[in-house]
C-alpha cells in the first residue's frame, strides 16, 4: 500500500478543476496504476469509487501490455490481465449487457450494439496480444482493477516502448506537476 | 491498493542475466527478447540471442510457429538445470519483427530509472 492513502482533495473544487485529470484518460505504467489508492467518499455528491494518484484523483486510465490471463464467462464477462513489464494489471470486460437490469431502461438496439462492441473487444483480448486498453478505474476485493471501455490490438512491436515512454514524459512533465500545484 | 496476483515478467536484456543478477534464480519470472538462433522441433526449446547472450527457451506451452532470425519475445519463468544452465519456461510468447532493439535497450534503461525515481519520491 501507498504511503499516498492520506493525500484526500480537501473540497470539490478539486474534483471540478479544469486542469484535474478527473476524467481523462491518464496514461500509466503497470506499477503506477496498481499503485493508486482508493477512497469512498461518504458524500453522496461525490463518485463514491475515486482513485488517487499522489493525490490527485483519476478515473480512467489507459494502459499498454501482453495479455497474459484470460478467463471467459460467456455473455456474463472476461477477465483478462495484461502485463506492461513493470507489472500486471487486471481487467473486466462486461458482457452481460443483454441480461443485465442495468440496460433494461435503454433502447434495445443500443443495448444489442454496446453488447456487440463488447464482445469484439473481448476477441481482441488473447493470450500473447499487445493490447491498448482504456477503462474506468475501480475495485474488487480489495485490488484496483479497470472496468474495460475498449481494447485495440497493436501489431507494432514498436508500440509498447512508445507507451512507456509517454508514460515517463506524461509523468514528469503533467501528472508529477499537477500533483505538486496541489 | 493491493496489486494483482499474477506475476509480473520482469523486463531483461540476455546480456544481463548473468549469475551475479538478481533476476538469476529459480522461478524468477522475466520477459526477455531476442533473434531466434535455433528451434529444436522434438524437444520444443528455442534458443534465442541479444548480442553475444543466448538463451534457452522452452515453448511446449506454446502454440506459436518459430522463423530461424526472426526476433521473438517471451515471457515466463526462468529454471536452473543442475548444471546452473538456465533454461526459461515460456507461458507467453510472440514474433516482435521489427522491434528496434537499440531503442528498446535505451528505452528500458530510463523505464528502470524512472521506476527508481518514482519509488523514491
Amino acid at each position: 500500500m501507498s504511503n499516498q492513502t492520506n493525500q484526500k482533495p480537501s473540497n470539490k473544487e478539486t474534483l471540478i478543476n479544469p486542469n484535474s485529470l478527473h476524467n481523462t484518460h491518464v496514461k500509466l505504467l503497470a506499477f503506477d496504476f496498481n499503485s493508486l489508492t482508493h477512497f469512498q467518499s461518504p458524500s453522496s455528491s461525490h463518485d463514491p469509487n475515486l482513485f488517487y494518484r499522489k493525490g490527485i484523483p483519476i478515473s480512467r486510465v489507459q494502459v499498454f501490455g501482453v495479455v497474459v490471463t484470460r478467463d471467459l464467462k460467456p455473455e456474463k464477462f472476461l477477465r483478462f490481465s495484461i502485463d506492461d513489464g513493470t507489472g500486471c494489471i487486471q481487467c473486466i470486460l462486461w458482457l452481460n449487457q443483454l441480461t443485465s437490469a442495468y440496460f433494461s431502461r435503454r433502447c434495445p438496439s443500443d443495448v444489442r450494439s454496446i453488447a456487440q462492441m463488447a464482445n469484439i473487444h473481448s476477441i481482441r483480448a488473447q493470450i500473447g496480444f499487445d493490447v491498448r486498453v482504456r477503462g474506468r478505474v475501480s475495485g474488487f476485493r480489495g485490488l484496483v482493477q479497470i472496468t474495460v471501455d475498449d481494447v485495440v490490438v497493436e501489431r507494432d512491436p514498436n508500440c509498447q516502448i512508445l507507451h512507456w515512454l509517454e508514460c515517463i514524459n506524461l509523468s514528469r512533465k503533467c501528472y508529477d506537476v499537477q500533483s505538486c500545484k496541489k | 491498493m493491493a496489486s494483482s496476483t499474477v506475476n509480473s515478467g520482469a523486463l531483461v536484456i540476455l546480456e544481463e542475466l548473468n549469475p551475479s543478477s538478481p533476476l538469476f534464480q529459480n522461478g524468477a519470472s522475466l520477459r526477455v527478447t531476442g533473434k531466434l538462433l535455433d528451434y529444436a522441433v522434438v524437444t520444443a526449446v528455442a534458443v534465442i540471442a541479444d548480442g553475444s547472450a543466448t538463451l534457452m527457451i522452452d515453448t511446449q506451452h506454446l502454440k506459436m510457429n518459430f522463423r530461424v532470425g526472426s526476433i521473438y519475445q517471451f515471457i515466463g519463468e526462468l529454471f536452473l538445470e543442475s548444471d546452473r544452465q538456465p533454461i526459461l519456461r515460456a507461458r507467453v510468447g510472440r514474433n516482435a519483427d521489427g522491434m528496434d532493439l537499440n531503442l528498446y535497450r535505451q528505452s528500458l534503461k530510463l523505464l528502470k530509472e524512472f521506476q527508481a525515481e518514482q519509488a523514491h519520491s
